[in-house]
């Protein structure tokens, strides 16, 4: 517990003074203020862009467009940021012997990659929370039409917590194999847009983590019971990862 | 306080401990010598818990050190060669984390840092983020952190090696006061004169392989012999063959018209080496005594072939 306590408070003054809350916080708050915006302003900077009118082209922009449109980039964008933010979570402190100090003053390894795994958690959680809610109200005040509610929005919301909740324990135990995160960011994004290839087979792809953003990309009734075997494969893949980088942290040859 | 016996390390192939042994006692220092990759770090590595080992027995205040890991760290204090922090953190900030690590209380921790920043000189500069520290303040806050849980044995990984003449006084100085407050220390270094200068006791590593560990007295006594070096005017060949054949020369070495002389007998080699050398015509250009000093040994252990 000394070392979970003690790992929590060293995580919060990192990000903060490494600005990892400013960089996620631009990876998914920034795109909810910005992406119902630019939407917005499609119209218009097509208009003087091109000199032919294309608008007509365009599907009509309703409050359910908007938000599918936030949730896709989100995924898109914000996984990229999320990878490369967080991947040097624990390979850094192998690479860079930062952690000689610590287990010789008798760090529990098991501490750290939950204290790590927790703050994380927590903050993307939070994060994602207020971008969806940030978006929803944006896209109230400028977009009409369609069924999108403040319920569904936190539906959504809770869905991408679960993947990015699973996603973060695959980067950390990733992060414990590797002595540079840049491969264990680059495997995650590979592994997390490879994913969603299986949202094309309706047989199987509600065993897979990549259908919570599908369901979560949608507008009508989010919860159903094809969410089950994703939500219980999600959290338990989470419990697994953690389990083996806190493995393999126990093992590991620091020096 | 620590005995290891036929300890071995293997890196793949490479056998970089093979079969070591020796025993470190309580309160003393222990300057384990040896060329740069010799296996210094590779012991302290095992001895401080960060790596395993393929053979052998370690026990360290009287308990095995496998079974017992956990418990024998929180006595274990470690200086690694090249220390490591958090940069974005002060030294104020970085020794709190360790101490809540460890599992101190608050306000014995705040009295304990306050007291260890004293020590090692970085009071003035607790607040400032330690990426912008010097080597000999990175150094000394190392040292801040190895000493932080009071530990009974304190494992120092060349600490001096790196630091500029004043910095290794201060260094040795430190460690010095850490005698005194009957800490047993471990200290690995290629710089002798440190090692001759704080240790009690000596081993030399080279290839894996312990050649020596004895007591610095012990040492002084059976290896550091007095050396004759004397010049002539012309090469001293005669001189030199007729010394190898007396009881009291143990070794002889010419270099051009300087001929160096290893005796075991001080007082017979005072009275007689001058009246031997004369006895040739060789004329003596100078002479003088030179005491012989743990460089001597180290270099003629870890190379057979060498000369004094």
């Amino acid at each position: 517990m000394h070392t979970f306590n003690a790992y929590i408070k060293k995580e919060i003054l990192e990000a903060v003074r490494t600005s990892k809350y400013i960089i996620l916080f631009v990876g998914t708050i920034f795109w909810a203020l910005l992406d119902p915006l630019l939407l917005k302003l499609l119209p218009i900077l097509l208009r003087s862009a091109v000199p032919v009118d294309m608008t007509s082209l365009l599907p009509q922009l309703t409050r359910d467009t908007a938000f599918i449109n936030f949730a896709g980039d989100l995924f898109e964008i914000g996984t990229l940021f999320f990878a490369f933010t967080l991947m040097g979570l624990l390979s850094n402190e192998i690479r860079f012997k930062r952690l000689i100090f610590p287990y010789c003053g008798g760090l529990r390894p098991a501490g750290m990659v939950l204290a790590k795994y927790f703050h994380y958690a927590v903050v993307l959680s939070v994060f994602i929370l207020i971008a969806f809610l940030t978006n929803y109200f944006y896209t109230v005040q400028l977009f009409e039409g369609g069924t999108l509610s403040a319920v569904n929005v936190m539906g959504s919301a809770s869905l991408y917590i679960i993947y990015y909740c699973f996603l973060l324990a695959f980067l950390l135990f990733l992060s414990s194999l590797f002595k540079r995160g840049l491969m264990a960011g680059i495997i995650i994004i590979v592994f997390a847009y490879t994913m969603s290839i299986f949202n094309q087979f309706p047989d199987i792809r509600n065993y897979f983590p990549n259908y919570l953003l599908l369901k979560a990309q949608g507008t009508g009734t989010i919860f159903d019971a094809s969410l089950v075997p994703a939500v219980a494969v999600s959290i338990g893949l989470s419990v697994l990862f953690v389990s083996l980088a806190v493995n393999r942290m126990n093992k590991i040859d620091i020096v | 306080m620590i005995r290891v016996k036929r300890l071995k390390k293997n890196y793949g192939r490479f056998e970089a401990l093979k079969s070591i042994s020796f025993e470190v006692r309580e309160g003393s220092i222990f300057g384990f010598i040896g060329r740069n990759g010799a296996g210094k770090t590779t012991t302290m590595n095992i001895l401080t818990g960060l790596i395993g080992f393929d053979g052998g027995d370690i026990s360290i205040m009287g308990k095995d050190f496998v079974k017992n890991r956990q418990g024998l760290i929180s006595h274990i204090g470690y200086l690694p060669e090249t220390p490591a922090f958090y940069d974005y953190m002060n030294s104020y900030e970085y020794l709190s984390l360790m101490a809540a690590i460890a599992g101190h209380k608050t306000g014995d921790s705040k009295r304990r840092i306050q007291q260890l920043l004293e020590m090692v000189a970085l009071k003035k500069d607790a607040a400032r983020k330690i990426g912008g520290y010097s080597r000999g303040m990175k150094q000394r806050l190392a040292l801040a952190v190895a000493v932080l849980d009071r530990p009974s044995i304190l494992f120092l990984d060349e600490p001096s090696s790196a630091l500029d003449p004043e910095g290794r006084l201060e260094m040795m100085g430190l460690i010095d006061t850490l005698k005194h407050e009957k800490i047993t220390i471990f200290l690995s270094t290629h710089i002798l004169n440190d090692a001759e200068r704080v240790c009690d006791t000596i081993s030399i590593i080279d290839e894996g392989k312990i050649l020596l560990t004895e007591r610095l007295e012990e040492l002084h006594r059976r290896h550091m012999h007095p050396i004759f070096d004397i010049e002539f005017e012309q090469e001293p060949e005669y001189e030199s063959m007729s010394l190898k054949r007396l009881g009291w020369v143990d070794d002889v070495n010419i270099m051009g018209k300087k001929l160096s002389v290893r005796v075991n007998d001080m007082d017979r080699a005072k009275k007689e080496i001058l009246r031997e050398l004369i006895r040739s015509g060789n004329n003596i250009v100078s002479y003088q005594v030179r005491k012989m000093k743990l460089e001597d040994i180290f270099i003629g252990m870890v190379n057979r072939d060498a000369h004094i």
